[in-house]
């Protein structure tokens, strides 16, 4: 089910009456009833996966309780770890890069002048969501491994917890120290937390709806034909991509949290406006927090993150942005743009500037950005621009050709929408999305921070004209991430 | 719980107000003058609206029409006389054309071209050919002093039907307490139009599937269909070889039709050529009715073939 669906707006208000109404008063009925909305939610779409995530409940339920036995026991402990590992990367590796693997290998051979004609290739559907809740239920048997976690002997609680609905098929990534204490307790409906969902569910419609299914249409056009664009289309079209993967999965993320607090739960942050980092660094603070972090808990830190050696720590460094990229899909793409990213990265870490701008942003003090930061700024959004070049092309030829059409195609040419809508449309519509999105900077929980109720209201009746016109009939409505 | 439950619908509501505002100050909305069926079962507009028909979210296509007293949109009153020289178009969206101003229409334009003549354009959107005969038929009295009629030809919708029964259904619906509603409230007549109710409409509704596997055969009989249809419109309402010519696009006709014109001297004003020649597009690119320069290309045809 999506969130920008019929189905989802029916499916909302119902589920939220009955949880408020008629399963309030025992946390444990209510739970039931989130496990059977949420497994509703995500049956919608094949109900048959939905026991890849029983199995992975059940995996890491029972592997908990097997570490925490053996807690004092470390090599036991690790053996468990690895059970949940093994089965978490297993279904994982099978139904998202089998055929990577099995194509890579015959690639290497074809290279090294063996033809293999492989009958292994195989017809795997990617379950949705199934990079996003494998990874939540790992990091529950990390906590636990790591002592940071105590197991919970509550098998509903916990099933709840891994097949929670509005963060279920794309984050954010939740740790159980969070989410799962949450779904333990009892839930108090608080209006100030409900009226702050229903503001982010709006942002987040707004972003997906407005910013990234709108221009979808100009992105796909321009990647598809790229071989005929000058360079002036070329970058455009992956400077749109920037802004359309951005409001296609942060609007998802907004929309999540803000479902979450209408049923009394608080979610993570997953973006914290990426588009005005002064460097990688700083957006790889901002952009898909909820990866980023537990990449850094359970794989950075475990490495000896930056306590090594500098040499160590450049290691690392790689490490993680090429598994981050790998994280992303099966395709060398991703991984040549994990590695771009380290390549980002490492400068600015060997600089000591990586922590720089983790508790500020840009014109904290000033109001208004200074010319510096603008640069800065711009600098970090063109890097970060280009190496979506390789997240957006089909395959890593497509992508240098790409680069190469705008080296020696650079001309400026006007580019005409492939449906005939006026460009310009598009132009003042992002440029007062950065303009609004500037204004708000300060808080990613609170879009409609304006002290005026008519100032607000006002806001509210524009973003959803934005959304009548821009909105898209034609246009395939799911979510980028979802490929995850 | 009680303030949130109490002011959800108050926002809502509020803010519903709010866009109805927005749509008709911007005027997002599109005009659709009134249908009936007249006394002669012809299918057509009430004279004497005038408004403005949008096409696109953003107000992309804004044109005015204006409905003359026979119903049809035009720039001027059809009388008419012997000692003039008229020529009357008769078809379907594209010549009722709501997609222009009206005084930018096809029959202004070949009045333009052609000195002393005037142009009657007999347009109405979902107009077929059984439409356009019967109402030559109705109208018997006012054909007898047209000198020329074109009547245009959309090969694959217009052929449906061999014989004429007005659309009661289409009008009791239009005017329907439903649809009423729909056309009084702006915001959702605006959203209606965009596809906005799409979803709501397509949960409620369940998709049939065709196979395929006979689909040229299927063509072959649906060319035969097309054929004797037309064929029984004419021996019903006669056709006036003399003075009749079909407008049609080559292109999108079958060949066993273009080749029964042929053998009997049916006159065709076909505009394939002019069109694929075109350097410049000849439709709108917010729909596929014709733009500007396409209906200049479609005067421009006509004009030379009447010369």
């Amino acid at each position: 089910m999506l969130f920008n669906s019929i189905e989802f707006l029916l499916f909302l208000p119902t589920v939220f009456v009955l949880y408020w109404f008629l399963f309030k008063k025992n946390v444990r009925i209510q739970n039931i009833f989130l496990i059977l909305a949420s497994y509703l939610f995500y049956g919608w779409w094949d109900w048959r996966f939905l026991v890849l995530i029983f199995l992975s409940t059940v995996v890491d339920f029972l592997v908990g309780q097997k570490i925490y036995e053996h807690i004092n026991d470390k090599q036991k402990a690790r053996r468990w770890l690895w059970v949940s590992m093994a089965f978490n990367i297993g279904m994982l590796g099978f139904f998202k890069y089998s055929n990577f693997f099995v194509d890579s290998f015959i690639d290497l051979f074809l290279a090294l002048g063996y033809e293999i004609k492989s009958t292994w290739t195989l017809r795997v559907i990617l379950p949705v969501g199934i990079s996003f809740y494998t990874f939540q239920t790992m990091s529950y048997s990390f906590d636990i491994y790591y002592k940071k976690l105590a197991p919970t002997k509550n098998f509903i609680a916990f099933t709840a917890f891994v097949s929670f609905f509005p963060q279920l098929v794309a984050g954010p990534i939740e740790r159980a120290s969070n989410l799962l204490s949450q779904i333990s307790n009892n839930r108090i409906f608080r209006y100030q937390q409900a009226t702050e969902g229903m503001k982010l569910i709006l942002w987040g419609l707004f972003k997906k709806i407005v910013i990234a299914d709108s221009i979808a249409p100009i992105v796909d056009d321009i990647f598809a034909n790229y071989s005929t664009y000058p360079a002036s289309t070329l970058i455009l079209g992956v400077s749109l991509f920037s802004f359309q993967v951005y409001g296609d999965f942060s609007g998802y993320s907004d929309i999540a949290i803000g479902t979450a607090k209408l049923f009394g739960i608080e979610l993570k942050s997953n973006f914290k406006f990426p588009n005005f980092s002064r460097n990688v660094a700083e957006y790889w603070q901002r952009w898909h927090v909820s990866l980023s972090t537990w990449f850094r808990h359970y794989l950075y830190i475990p490495m000896g993150g930056s306590r090594v050696s500098k040499a160590k720590s450049v290691r690392n460094i790689i490490v993680i942005f090429l598994v981050s990229g790998f994280w992303h899909g099966a395709n060398w793409t991703f991984i040549f743009w994990g590695a771009l990213h380290a390549l980002f990265y490492i400068p600015v870490f060997l600089m000591g500037r990586n922590r720089m701008y983790a508790h500020n942003v840009v014109g904290e003090k000033t109001g208004l950005p200074t010319p510096f930061e603008i640069l800065q700024v711009l600098l970090t959004f063109g890097l970060v621009t280009f190496s979506r070049i390789f997240f957006r092309s089909p395959t890593l030829s497509d992508s240098f050709s790409y680069i190469n059409t705008i080296i020696t195609d650079f001309r400026y040419e006007p580019y005409v929408h492939p449906m005939g809508y006026r460009m310009l449309d598009f132009y003042v519509l992002l440029g007062l999305f950065v303009f609004y999105e500037y204004l708000i900077r300060k808080d990613d929980r609170n879009p409609f921070k304006f002290k005026s109720r008519a100032i607000r209201f006002i806001i509210y009746g524009l973003v959803i004209l934005f959304m009548l016109l821009f909105y898209d009939d034609g246009v395939d409505r799911s979510f980028i991430y979802f490929q995850f | 719980m009680k303030k949130f439950l109490f002011k959800v619908p108050i926002y809502i509501l509020g803010l519903l107000l709010f866009l109805e505002v927005m749509v008709r100050i911007f005027h997002l909305y599109t005009e659709d003058p009134p249908r009936y069926i007249d006394d002669l079962l012809v299918e057509k507009r009430v004279p004497g609206h005038q408004g403005y028909a949008v096409t696109g979210n953003r107000n992309q296509n804004f044109s005015k029409f204006n409905i003359n007293g026979d119903g049809f949109n035009s720039h001027i009153e059809f009388h008419p006389t012997d000692t003039s020289y008229e020529i009357a178009i008769i078809g379907d969206s594209f010549i009722e054309g709501f997609h222009q101003d009206y005084d930018k229409s096809i029959g202004v334009k070949i009045e333009a071209l052609m000195d002393t003549v005037q142009v009657y354009q007999f347009g109405y959107a979902g107009y077929d050919l059984a439409n356009q005969m019967h109402l030559i038929n109705a109208y018997e009295d006012k054909f007898e002093d047209i000198d020329r009629i074109i009547i245009y030809l959309n090969y694959q919708s217009d052929l449906g039907r061999g014989t004429y029964e007005p659309n009661y259904g289409r009008i009791k619906m239009l005017s329907s307490p439903i649809f009423k509603i729909r056309d009084n409230i702006k915001l959702l007549s605006y959203g209606s139009k965009i596809g906005i109710l799409e979803p709501v409409k397509k949960l409620f509704s369940s998709k049939g599937f065709k196979n395929n596997s006979n689909l040229d055969e299927d063509i072959v009989n649906l060319d035969e269909q097309y054929l004797a249809n037309f064929q029984s419109l004419v021996s019903l309402y006669g056709f006036d070889k003399t003075k009749t010519s079909i407008l049609l696009d080559s292109r999108t006709t079958s060949t066993m039709f273009l080749e029964y014109c042929r053998k009997n001297q049916i006159d065709i004003i076909d505009f394939a050529e002019i069109f694929t020649k075109s350097e410049k597009p000849v439709t709108l690119i917010y729909d596929w009715h014709w733009n500007n320069h396409g209906r200049e290309l479609i005067a421009k045809r006509i004009t030379e073939h009447l010369q």
